[in-house]
C-alpha cells in the first residue's frame, strides 16, 4: 500500500519556536513526537493552464503540537527500531494524530542519519499508527497515512553565519526511482517545504478557512437563573450543564456569575470590594501553583544533574579500563 | 574528563584504534561537540578512502550518553544509501556483514576500543556492495560487459557518479587493483604500515545514447601515496587504448609491464645503496642516510680549513637521472641565522653508463671543484651582513 505524498508541511510560529527552544536548552541531542493533522485541500484553480489537472487536491500536514523527550533514543533502539509501547497511543481526537517525529542535534550536518532513516521507516511501517486524512470541511476521507513526517534540527557547523539554528522537513515516501525496474519501491526521504503559518504574505487569505481548535471544553453555562427552557431539554444536557457549572465554580472561588450584574448601576460601588476579594483569591491560587511548579522544576533539574554526574562517572571509569 | 584530544576517553580510545588499524589511510577531518555545557567533543567527520577517492562520513557519539552507540551520517550524494534496507543477495557485503553491523549497534560496548573500526569496516563493505549494485543497474551495454569480465577480480571497487541534475554527465568509475604482488614484502626493512598497491582508475561516460561507437574510457594510474619513495607511477607510460578494446584485453599487458617496472624499482634500491657505499671512501662515512630506499644521504666534507655538508638527493630514476646536490655551510650563517646553502646542483658531468666507482670518483671531483666556488659564495654572503 503506497501512501500519498504530502504537498507541504505547515507549522505555527510559536510551535516551531518552542521546539527550537526545547532543543537549544537541552544538554545534548533530543528527539520527540510531532502531533497534528493532514488535510486535503483543493487549491482554487483559476489559471488557464489545464495541464496540471493531476494535482487537483493537495495534502497538507499541519503540526499543532509536539512532545520533546529531552534526550535521544527515547522511543527506539540504536538500530532505529521503534518500541511502540513508548509511543503515545493514538487517541480518537482528529486534530491530534501522531504524524511523525523530530530529531535535534548540535553541530552536525543537516542530513538525516542512518538511525533517523530507520526510525522514520519503522514508525511509518507500524499499522496501528495509521490515521485518516481530513477534507477542508473537517470530515474524514477514506485516505489514510502513517506517521512519515520527520523534522531535523541542527546548529550550523560554522559560526560565521547569522542564524543559530537550522531545520529541514522530510516525508518518508516509497517511490520507484527512475533507474531500476526490477527492484521494489524503496522508501526515501523527500524534502518538504515547512511553511510557518502566519508569516509572509502567503497567509493573508488563510483566515477565510480558519477554524479554531481549542483544547478547552466549551463551558455550557446558563447565566440566567431561569427554569423556563429546562423542561424542553433532555436530562443528559442538564447533567452536562451542572458539571460545567461545577468546573466554573471551582475557578470562581464562590463568586457567583449573577453577582456580576450588581456591578452595574447604583449598587456598583459597594460591590467592588467583593470583586477585589475574588481577584485576590484567584491570585493566591495562581501564586501557589507557580510555587508548586517552581519547586517541582527544581527537583527535576536536581535529578537531571545527578543523572548527568552518574553518566560522566561511568564514562570516565569505562575509558580507563 | 577528556582524553587530551578533547574527546572523552571512551571515544578517544575507539577513534585511535580505528586510525591505527584501518586497512586504508583514514583521516579525521573536523571535530565537533554536541553538548551544551561540557564542551566535550563527541562527533567528527571521517575521510574514508573509497574507489581512489574519499567519502565523508560523520560519526555522532553522544557525550551525554556514553553507553549509546554512535550514529552515522553519510555523504550528501549518498542519500539513497540505506544499509539496513539492502538485502543479502545484493553483492559483496552480504548479509553476514549486515548482521554484524546490527549486532554491534544493538550490543554496543563502549569499553571495547575495536568497535568503531568494525562498524566503519562493515559499513564500508555495505557501501561497496551498494555502489556495485548501482553500477550494475546502469543501462549501458559496454559497462555491463566490462563488469561481467572483471567481476572475478578481487578488490575491485566501483562508483556511480551522477552529475548535477544532468543525465548526460553520468559516469561509472572503476578502481582496479593491479598485480597480485605484495610490494611491501619486496622491500627490505619495509616501513609501510599500509599495503602498497597500484590501481588503474577507469572512467566510462554513460547514457550517451546518440553516440554510435563508445569512446575510450578515461584511464589514470594511481598508487597508495607512500609508494612514491620507491616507484613513481607518474613515470609510467600507459599503453594506448585501441578502438573496440575492453578491459580484459588491456589489463594483462599493463600488469605485465608494471610488474617488470616495479621489480626494476626494487633492484634500483640496491643500485643506490652501492653508489652511496662507493662514495664513503672518498667523502667519508655519511652523516645521515635514508637506509630503506637510499633516496637521501648527507656527508660532512672538509677541504683544508673549510668544512661543509653535502646533501645528496637520488631520484627513483637513478642512475638514469644524476643525483642532485646541495652544499651547506657549517660556519657561515645568513642574516636569519640559517646556515648558508648553495643552490640545487644538478648539472655536472654524468653518464648512466659509468660504473659505480667511476660515478663516485666524478662526484668527488665535482665536489672538490665546487667547494672553492661555495667557499667564495659563503664568505661573500657572510660579508654582506
Amino acid at each position: 500500500m503506497e501512501d500519498p505524498q504530502l504537498h507541504k508541511i505547515a507549522i505555527s510560529g510559536p510551535t516551531l519556536a518552542s521546539m527550537i527552544q526545547r532543543f537549544s536548552s537541552s544538554l545534548g541531542d533530543v528527539d520527540g513526537f510531532l502531533f497534528g493533522h493532514v488535510t486535503q485541500i483543493t487549491p482554487s484553480n483559476l489559471s488557464d493552464d489545464s495541464s496540471s489537472s493531476d494535482s487537483d487536491s493537495q495534502l497538507v500536514a499541519t503540526i499543532t503540537g509536539f512532545f520533546c523527550s529531552g534526550q535521544n533514543l527515547s522511543f527506539y533502539d540504536s538500530l532505529g527500531r521503534v518500541n511502540s509501547l513508548r509511543v503515545p497511543s493514538p487517541n480518537n481526537h482528529q486534530h491530534h494524530n501522531l504524524i511523525g517525529w523530530f530529531s535535534g542535534r548540535r553541530q552536525s550536518p543537516l542530513r538525516p542519519s542512518l538511525r533517523e532513516f530507520s526510525v522514520t521507516n519503522s514508525l511509518s511501517k507500524t499499522p496501528q499508527f495509521r490515521f485518516s486524512v481530513k477534507t477542508s470541511s473537517q470530515s474524514l476521507t477514506n485516505q489514510t497515512l502513517t506517521p512519515s513526517v520527520f523534522i531535523l534540527f541542527t546548529t550550523p557547523l560554522t559560526d560565521q553565519l547569522i542564524h543559530t539554528h537550522q531545520y529541514r522537513a522530510y516525508q518518508l515516501h516509497a517511490s520507484n526511482k527512475l533507474s531500476s525496474s526490477s527492484s521494489l519501491p524503496s522508501p526515501s526521504f523527500h524534502a518538504k517545504s515547512l511553511d510557518v503559518v502566519n508569516i509572509g504574505p502567503a497567509f493573508r487569505g488563510h483566515y477565510g478557512s480558519f477554524t479554531p481548535n481549542c483544547a478547552l471544553p466549551l463551558l455550557n453555562c446558563d447565566t440566567r437563573n431561569s427554569c423556563s427552557a429546562m423542561n424542553v431539554e433532555s436530562l443528559t444536557s442538564h447533567r452536562e450543564k451542572i458539571s460545567d457549572q461545577k468546573q466554573l465554580d471551582s475557578c470562581a472561588e464562590g463568586f457567583r456569575v449573577e453577582t456580576l450584574s450588581r456591578l452595574m448601576g447604583p449598587e456598583a460601588s459597594s460591590y467592588t470590594g467583593a470583586v477585589e476579594d475574588l481577584y485576590e483569591k484567584m491570585l493566591a491560587k495562581i501564586d501557589s501553583l507557580a510555587r508548586l511548579v517552581e519547586t517541582s522544576s527544581d527537583k527535576v533539574l536536581e535529578l537531571e544533574n545527578h543523572n548527568r554526574k552518574l553518566r560522566f562517572k561511568v564514562a570516565r571509569s569505562s575509558g580507563l579500563e | 574528563m577528556s582524553g587530551g584530544d578533547g574527546f572523552p576517553p571512551f571515544i578517544s580510545a575507539q577513534l585511535h584504534y580505528l586510525m591505527n588499524h584501518f586497512p586504508h589511510f583514514i583521516k579525521v577531518d573536523k571535530v565537533w561537540s554536541g553538548s551544551k555545557y561540557s564542551g566535550n567533543l563527541d562527533r567528527f567527520t571521517l575521510l574514508i578512502p573509497y574507489c581512489l577517492d574519499t567519502i565523508k562520513w560523520d560519526i555522532l557519539y553522544n557525550a551525554e550518553f556514553p553507553f549509546a552507540s554512535p550514529d552515522v551520517i553519510f555523504g550528501p550524494e549518498d542519500e539513497d544509501f540505506h544499509p539496513f534496507l539492502l538485502t543479502g543477495d545484493e553483492g559483496g557485503g552480504g548479509e553476514g556483514g549486515l548482521n554484524a553491523i546490527k549486532n554491534s549497534l544493538c550490543n554496543w560496548n563502549n569499553k571495547d576500543p575495536s568497535r568503531l573500526l568494525a562498524l566503519i569496516k562493515d559499513l564500508r563493505d555495505q557501501y561497496t556492495a551498494y555502489q556495485r549494485k548501482r553500477v550494475g543497474e546502469v543501462d549501458d551495454e559496454r559497462v555491463k560487459f566490462e563488469i561481467s569480465t572483471m567481476f572475478a577480480r578481487e578488490g575491485i571497487e566501483m562508483h556511480m557518479s551522477s552529475g548535477v541534475e544532468k543525465v548526460q554527465s553520468e559516469e561509472v568509475k572503476f578502481a582496479v587493483p593491479l598485480m597480485d604482488l605484495n610490494i611491501n614484502k619486496m622491500v627490505v626493512g619495509c616501513p609501510w604500515r599500509h599495503e602498497q598497491k597500484i590501481y588503474l582508475q577507469v572512467v566510462y561516460p554513460v547514457n550517451r545514447k546518440y553516440m554510435s561507437a563508445p569512446s575510450a574510457p578515461r584511464l589514470k594510474l594511481m598508487s597508495t601515496p607512500e609508494l612514491k619513495y620507491m616507484f613513481s607511477i607518474d613515470d609510467v607510460k600507459l599503453p594506448t587504448w585501441l578502438d573496440g578494446m575492453c578491459m580484459a584485453e588491456y589489463l594483462p599487458h599493463l600488469e605485465e609491464s608494471l610488474e617488470r617496472q616495479v621489480s626494476e624499482a626494487v633492484t634500483l634500491i640496491d643500485v643506490r645503496r652501492h653508489f652511496i657505499e662507493a662514495l664513503a671512501p672518498l667523502l667519508g662515512r655519511p652523516v645521515e642516510t635514508d637506509s630503506v630506499f637510499y633516496r637521501k644521504t648527507m656527508f660532512f666534507v672538509a677541504s683544508g680549513a673549510f668544512s661543509f655538508m653535502v646533501q645528496m638527493f637520488l631520484s627513483t630514476q637513478f642512475p638514469k637521472q644524476q643525483p642532485a646536490m646541495m652544499l651547506q655551510s657549517s660556519m657561515y650563517f645568513n642574516a636569519n641565522g640559517m646556515p648558508i646553502k648553495s643552490p640545487l646542483l644538478s648539472e655536472y658531468p654524468w653518464s648512466p653508463r659509468w660504473d659505480t666507482s667511476q660515478m663516485a670518483e666524478r662526484i668527488f671531483e665535482f665536489v672538490a671543484d665546487e667547494s672553492l666556488n661555495f667557499r667564495k659564495y659563503c664568505s661573500e654572503g657572510h660579508l654582506q651582513h
